[in-house]
């Protein structure tokens, strides 16, 4: 079993600026699966009740000189901690800013390593960092799991391929941080949210309790996958009235989440991504943000990143 | 369904003000309030084990629009503080930096609800229901987009007011004094060492002010009227008084006061009445958000100030060790 790879100016930026940040509100503890083609941050695929978060690179997103190798058709995968991979990235970045005239000249190695750690009696695998300043090298071991057993890699593989249904209907969330803003503070109000997704381009988020109902509701929203018009009798009726309608006639679906996860996941927009899509899978299985990532100085999907949520419905709702 | 028009229909611009107002008086978790409507404005009143109580008044000046449907009697209903304000708050989210929001309220609604909106401009709606058979609805538009954001509370029939905390003067000459808010916290957040009661003199001779606590151990903090005029703004005592009060309930009237009183360096107004009974006064600035509106404000026209005031009574301890007429 053997990784290394060379980490590109481009790939610190976008592990160290936007997806760690981001990653490590999802969870302090995530899976990195590594494959001939893609890197992927993996939160949750095995452990059936927090937010799955799904964050995959094509190797040449991140890296140059990829080389991987296993016997597990060249796929490895291990438990790492965020918080320490994101310190590894953050002090190398320091590190080739330092001493370099460019990062471009200081390559940042990364590979796979088994070590005997001090007082220790067995060899541990690490993740190592090994940065090459201007006259020294500084190298980083992040402590890693034990690599995946067979089995393990594919029953984290099956765990991803699962997570990968698209819902029929997406709507477009069009401003991520006020969207944010108003649930971190419906967070103190209540802990269940329904979410209603319709056809028409509606969100509707909504805390009920005995004592209290707040929501908000986004109308007109874009639609990607199944759309219809709203009805025009509709139009007068009170946002929740509306939404039940919505439902009743097929066009709408609802699902309640944990407003923790909900607001966990619009922390994804550290990533920065550039639209952010919510979707509720075929009968109501879970609640799914999409992120969509577009390619520097263009409105085209940059296909070598991808980010997807996958919030878990605490009750069917009225799929 | 009422066939009748609503009792109270306004409109606020300001709900970081109102939020701030209501979590002056919001000194634990769990707190049932009382608001009462009337021609005047509306007035929220918290009380606890009938030896404190706290009353915001929201006069109507404080509101952009405020229609007063003239309801036989003041309409009042329960409803909880902090589910108030959590909600209330969940509405001065900024709309993407780029206005302000007005809130409606209104009372009652289709259930005999009390209903608030929210608008920021055309079409977003927040709702509060408070059931039995009270709502808010606040309805509010974030900017161009179709959005709203809709809250409805439940409200209780209100308990009457255990105690009447009728406030008289204590003679011809009124025993006060006002004094910075930000120094009048400090010196009650001071007197949580000492612990358990704190005794409030007043003397005309020299002019003073003293807060002395006695527990664990013993603090005492004067405010001397001469010598620091800026701290002890007005000062009015013909004699000597003395009563004690509960720490817990003197710390509650200092605990939350909003940020932006001590901002606005502002003084609060404290009063010995009859019996010794306290009454503290704040005022919490429920002012236009300063984001300049050109549409609206003309070069030079100054905004009356706008001023929610809120009041505390605290009863004093029964144990008299004090010292009186």
């Amino acid at each position: 079993m053997k990784f290394k790879a060379f980490l590109t100016e481009n790939g610190v930026n976008l592990l160290e600026k936007r997806f760690l940040p981001a990653l490590d509100k999802m969870g302090k503890v995530c899976h990195l699966y590594l494959t001939r083609d893609h890197t992927m941050f993996l939160h949750n695929l095995l452990n059936g009740d927090g937010i799955q978060s799904v964050a995959q690179f094509r190797k040449e997103a991140l890296f140059d000189d990829y080389r991987i190798s296993s016997q597990n058709e060249d796929r490895i995968a291990f438990a790492i901690d965020i918080s320490l991979l994101q310190r590894a990235v953050r002090s190398s970045v320091s590190i080739c800013t330092e001493f370099g005239s460019g990062p471009t000249h200081n390559r940042l190695q990364i590979k796979l390593v088994k070590k005997l750690p001090p007082n220790c009696t067995q060899p541990m695998p690490f993740l190592t960092f090994e940065t090459k300043g201007y006259k020294s090298a500084v190298i980083q071991d992040v402590p890693i799991s034990k690599p995946f057993s067979r089995a393990q890699v594919i029953e984290l593989q099956t765990a991803l391929d699962m997570a990968q249904d698209l819902p029929q209907t997406l709507v477009q969330v069009p401003d991520l941080n006020q969207l944010q803003n108003f649930v971190d503070r419906l967070k103190h109000v209540g802990d269940l949210l329904n979410v209603s997704i319709s056809k028409y381009g509606d969100l509707l988020v909504q805390i009920s309790t005995t004592l209290i109902t707040v929501g908000a509701e986004f109308q007109k929203l874009l639609v990607i996958g199944e759309q219809a018009d709203a009805p025009a009798e509709d139009r007068n009726l009170s946002a929740q009235t509306r939404s039940a309608r919505a439902i009743l006639r097929g066009d709408a679906q609802s699902v309640q989440v944990s407003v923790k996860h909900f607001a966990k996941s619009l922390q994804c927009h550290l990533a920065k991504p550039d639209c952010a899509f919510y979707g509720i899978a075929p009968q109501g299985a879970c609640l799914t943000v999409i992120f969509q990532f577009f390619i520097p100085g263009s409105r085209q999907t940059d296909k070598s990143i991808s980010l997807h949520c996958r919030l878990p419905v605490l009750d069917p709702g009225s799929s | 369904m009422s066939t009748e028009g609503p009792d109270l229909v306004c409109e606020v611009d300001n709900v970081q003000g109102i939020v701030d107002a209501l979590t002056a008086v919001r000194w634990k978790r769990q707190q049932d309030a009382v608001v009462e409507l009337s021609e005047h404005g509306m007035v929220l009143i918290v009380e606890e084990s009938s030896c404190l109580q706290a009353k915001v008044y929201l006069q109507r000046e404080l509101f952009i629009k405020y229609e007063y449907g003239g309801a036989q009697g003041r309409p009042r209903f329960g409803v909880s503080l902090g589910l108030l304000v959590n909600c209330l708050n969940t509405f001065s989210v900024p709309a993407g930096g780029r206005s302000s929001s007005t809130i409606e309220i209104r009372y009652p609604g289709p259930d005999m609800q009390l209903l608030l909106n929210l608008y920021l401009f055309a079409n977003s709606i927040i709702q509060i229901e408070i059931r039995c058979y009270i709502v808010f609805y606040i309805l509010r538009s974030v900017d161009s987009l179709d959005a709203c954001i809709y809250a409805e509370i439940r409200t209780r029939i209100p308990e009457t007011i255990s105690w009447d905390y009728n406030f008289e003067p204590a003679g011809t000459t009124p025993l006060s004094f006002t004094v910075k808010s930000a120094a009048l916290k400090e010196a009650i957040d001071d007197l949580e060492w000492p612990g358990s009661s704190v005794q409030i003199i007043l003397q005309p001779d020299p002019p003073s002010v003293t807060f002395k606590g006695e527990g664990h151990g013993d603090l005492q903090i004067d405010f001397m009227y001469y010598v620091n005029t800026d701290l002890l703004i007005a000062f009015s005592c013909d004699r000597q008084v003395s009563y004690r009060y509960k720490y817990k309930f003197l710390q509650a009237t200092t605990s939350n006061i909003p940020s932006s009183v001590i901002r606005d360096n502002r003084g609060s107004k404290l009063t010995i009445g009859r019996g010794g009974m306290l009454k503290v006064q704040h005022l919490v600035s429920v002012a236009r958000p300063s984001i300049p509106h050109p549409h609206v404000d003309s070069a030079g026209y100054q905004q009356p100030s706008r001023i929610a005031y809120i009041e505390f009574f605290v009863k004093p301890e029964e144990d008299e060790s004090t010292i009186n007429d």
